[in-house]
């Protein structure tokens, strides 16, 4: 109860939290999302390559061993600051969904999962005075963005005995921006106008991965992705593609006891094969990315360790899309989280927080990001 | 456990009722695509395209009848002819002879000027043989003194409304008819008022046409008693006639007047404007060869209609609410100003409709302000009509 008790205070804590919008996700193809279930966001994504309700590896998918689907909600309250001002904000986005399950003739699983590949969810305001009719007027402007790119994957895993899994995963990304440009004027002989605009998106990419056992205590895991190129339509006419990343992950996991379980990852991604598609589409261009963490899940009954264990974790990650040409963002997060099952363990609910901060010169965010996990294996 | 989850899942759920995704945006790092412009461009009416077209309303089709006592120079005076008063009423399915008691005649003041006191509306009795042909010099003999049967004053205090005189006694012979009139009572209505001014009367067109109205006694045998009758009769006919005629230059537009004029005026806008821009300002300035004149406190309306199809005096125009505008013709005006967006909003995009538009006034052919504009036909650029566009074009959203 005592630890039930911290996660409560955590939620009531007055903090910021973000989601997966974010001012670092107004450039390029908007703010990258995780492909994480919320188990491992409470270890700040440290068990990602070996979770199974992830999907980030699809070797994890070995683990599956009756029908389980995920449903992951995620609500952010975030504080921006830059050179124009600060605000505080919040949204809610449903960035996980999973469906995996065995096959019963095989040492085999496959699954399917619906992830958040970038999220550009956004709304920016300035005001100014122009000169109009030779006369100083005041004018409201917001640009905002809903959408994003979306990965659905179909992924199976297959078993080499006790220690080995292999899986393969096909990956159809695609998604739209719906953006909308706003001037309002303070002058009431001046119409306000609005004009929209449809980025919609398409591609394909495979990933493979592997999870290797090391004794029972000991594993590693490794991943593999390549996302090819998207298509880019601005409102139905093809206008380019966009090369997506090539991502490759490196994962181990220890238990030094039957309580205690720690892992740690790396991931990098190939962001800057898209610098000169988007360069030359007008943007700012994109790097390459690479995201560390750690972090450990503790349960205090071995026999049952998935009722309410405690995850904690960190990360820290570089981001793909400058605001400014020449720098490059970074995020640093902490995260802490817990869950519980219950009817026999058919149905569960798995809690993770994270505060984090990221930054890029003068541009600058921190936020408290509350996900809520619900799984069912009926 | 339970009432964890379950707070857990309430602050989830209220939390989540409401985003908030507005920040502050630090151009141009936080501006992909850069920010809306607003251009401001002036396009001449297309040159020669312009005319105007006169006779859409007659005098004797106007809402009001005009009065006035040289208010521009000139004198008008409403002329109306009422219906037949019978000389006998039916009581009883029987025709019975009646007795004249008294005579009410009775104008609608739709408009004055109202800071000017002491006005007095003069009634002439006329020959009911006018029509809408006549002439201010063919009535005019009938408006002297010795035709004149009543002064009207106009309380100083009324703005707008009724005003009334009684003929009785030896006055009735004022308003008696002849038998040659065939019961047709026809008057002429003129202004007297310390300086030149004018009166805008209710007309039948309007609905607010003058009332005769003759109060009689019939002795209705077998009942021993009086009968009281109003006979009331509404104008037949009326209209009003100018000391100056109106006279039009087809090198200029006429807007207003009697018979009414209406302006047509053409543009050529680009297509990058009618196919991709927003318009968020659209003003038809129009240059008057003279300040604006009329009648002080009631001013007329300008109102531009955008035409469906250009068939030239006769085309259909649009009508829709909120697509007209109209603005309000100050007097002694040099420019004339007409915010038009809402009507310009109609040329743009894939339609086949002309991008052009019919001037009119309003209340029209019962204004005593008559606009003439200068037309694309003066060699000064800058007097001829134009319609100033501020307008964003398509905005460059990023790509990404």
């Amino acid at each position: 109860m005592g630890r039930a008790m911290l996660v409560l205070l955590l939620l009531l804590v007055p903090g910021l939290l973000t989601a997966q919008s974010s001012q670092f996700g107004v450039r390029g193809l908007g703010f990258p999302g995780r492909a994480l279930a919320v188990r491992s966001l409470g270890s700040a994504g440290a068990f990602g390559l070996f979770d199974s309700e992830s999907s980030q590896n699809p070797a994890a998918l070995a683990t599956v061993v009756v029908l389980t689907s995920e449903l992951t909600i995620t609500q952010g309250f975030r504080s921006v600051e830059n050179p124009a001002g600060s605000a505080s904000l919040r949204g809610t986005r449903f960035p996980q969904l999973m469906v995996a399950g065995p096959i019963r003739t095989l040492p085999a699983a496959v699954g399917f999962s619906f992830s958040n590949y970038t999220s550009r969810d956004f709304t920016l305001a300035t005001t100014q005075t122009i000169d109009l009719r030779g006369v100083p007027l005041s004018v409201s402007d917001t640009f905002s963005s809903r959408g994003g790119l979306n990965d659905f994957r179909i992924a199976g895993s297959y078993r080499l005995g006790d220690r080995w899994a292999a899986g393969a995963g096909f990956h159809i990304i695609s998604g739209s921006n719906r953006l909308t440009s706003t001037r309002v004027f303070d002058d009431p002989s001046y119409l306000s106008s609005r004009q929209r605009s449809e980025l919609s998106f398409t591609g394909v990419g495979v990933s493979v991965g592997l999870t290797r056992q090391f004794g029972p205590n000991f594993a590693l895991s490794a991943m593999g992705r390549s996302d090819g190129h998207v298509n880019v339509d601005l409102d139905s006419a093809r206008v380019g593609t966009v090369d997506l990343p090539y991502s490759f992950g490196l994962g181990l996991r220890w238990r030094p006891a039957a309580t205690l379980d720690l892992a740690a990852q790396t991931m990098v991604r190939t962001w800057s094969g898209a610098n000169s598609d988007l360069l030359a589409m007008g943007g700012v261009g994109a790097q390459n990315t690479f995201e560390v963490s750690a972090g450990a899940e503790y349960t205090s009954d071995p026999r049952r360790p998935y009722r309410r264990p405690l995850r904690f974790g960190a990360r820290y990650a570089t981001l793909p899309f400058s605001l400014v040409p020449g720098q490059q963002g970074h995020e640093f997060g902490l995260s802490v989280g817990s869950g519980v099952r219950f009817a026999q363990q058919r149905a569960g609910v798995d809690l993770a927080l994270e505060q984090v901060w990221r930054s890029e010169g003068a541009y600058s965010e921190s936020g408290f990001l509350i996900s809520l996990g619900v799984s069912v294996r009926p | 456990m339970k009432w964890v989850t379950g707070g857990i899942l309430a602050a989830l759920v209220l939390s989540g009722c409401q985003e908030k995704l507005t920040a502050p945006a630090d151009c141009p790092a936080l501006c992909p695509g850069g920010q809306p412009q607003v251009y401001d461009e002036v396009f001449t009416a297309i040159p020669g395209a312009d005319s105007s077209y006169t006779g859409y309303l007659q005098p004797h089709q106007a809402p009001t009848l005009l009065a006035s006592n040289g208010l521009q120079g000139f004198e008008q005076r409403a002329l109306v002819r009422f219906l037949a008063r019978a000389d006998s009423v039916s009581v009883r399915d029987t025709l019975r002879a009646y007795t004249i008691d008294s005579v009410a005649l009775s104008f609608t003041i739709a408009a004055r000027d109202t800071t000017l006191d002491g006005v007095q509306l003069l009634l002439y009795r006329l020959a009911p043989t006018f029509d809408s042909a006549s002439t201010f010099a063919a009535v005019a003999p009938a408006f002297v003194p010795e035709s004149l049967i009543a002064t009207v004053s106009v309380p100083d205090t009324l703005n707008s409304g009724v005003v009334r005189t009684v003929f009785q006694g030896a006055d009735l012979s004022r308003v008696q008819i002849a038998a040659a009139d065939s019961g047709k009572l026809a008057l002429g209505v003129g202004v007297a008022a310390p300086s030149p001014t004018g009166v805008r009367v209710g007309a039948l067109a309007g609905g607010s046409g003058p009332i005769f109205t003759t109060y009689v006694t019939m002795d209705v045998p077998d009942t021993g008693t009086a009968k009281l009758r109003t006979l009331a009769l509404s104008a037949a006919f009326n209209t009003y006639v100018s000391e100056v005629p109106q006279i039009s230059d087809s090198t200029l537009l006429d807007v207003g007047g009697a018979p009414s004029a209406r302006s047509l005026i053409r543009f050529d806008l680009p297509p990058r404007i009618r196919d991709s821009a927003t318009i968020v300002r659209a003003t038809l300035e129009l240059t008057p060869v003279e300040p604006i004149t009329g009648l002080p406190t009631d001013p007329a309306r300008l109102l531009a209609r955008a035409i469906l199809a250009d068939v030239g005096a006769k085309s259909p125009v649009n009508t829709l609410v909120g697509r007209v505008p109209e603005d309000t013709l100050e007097i002694g005006a040099t420019t004339v100003s007409l915010e038009a967006v809402r009507l310009v909003e109609l040329w743009l995009g894939s339609t086949s409709r002309p991008s052009a538009l019919i001037l009119s006034l309003t209340p029209e052919a019962s204004s005593f302000t008559r606009p003439v504009f200068y037309s694309t036909r003066v060699a000064d650029p800058a007097l001829r009509p134009r319609l100033r566009l501020s307008y964003l074009l398509s905005f460059p959203f990023e790509t990404p």
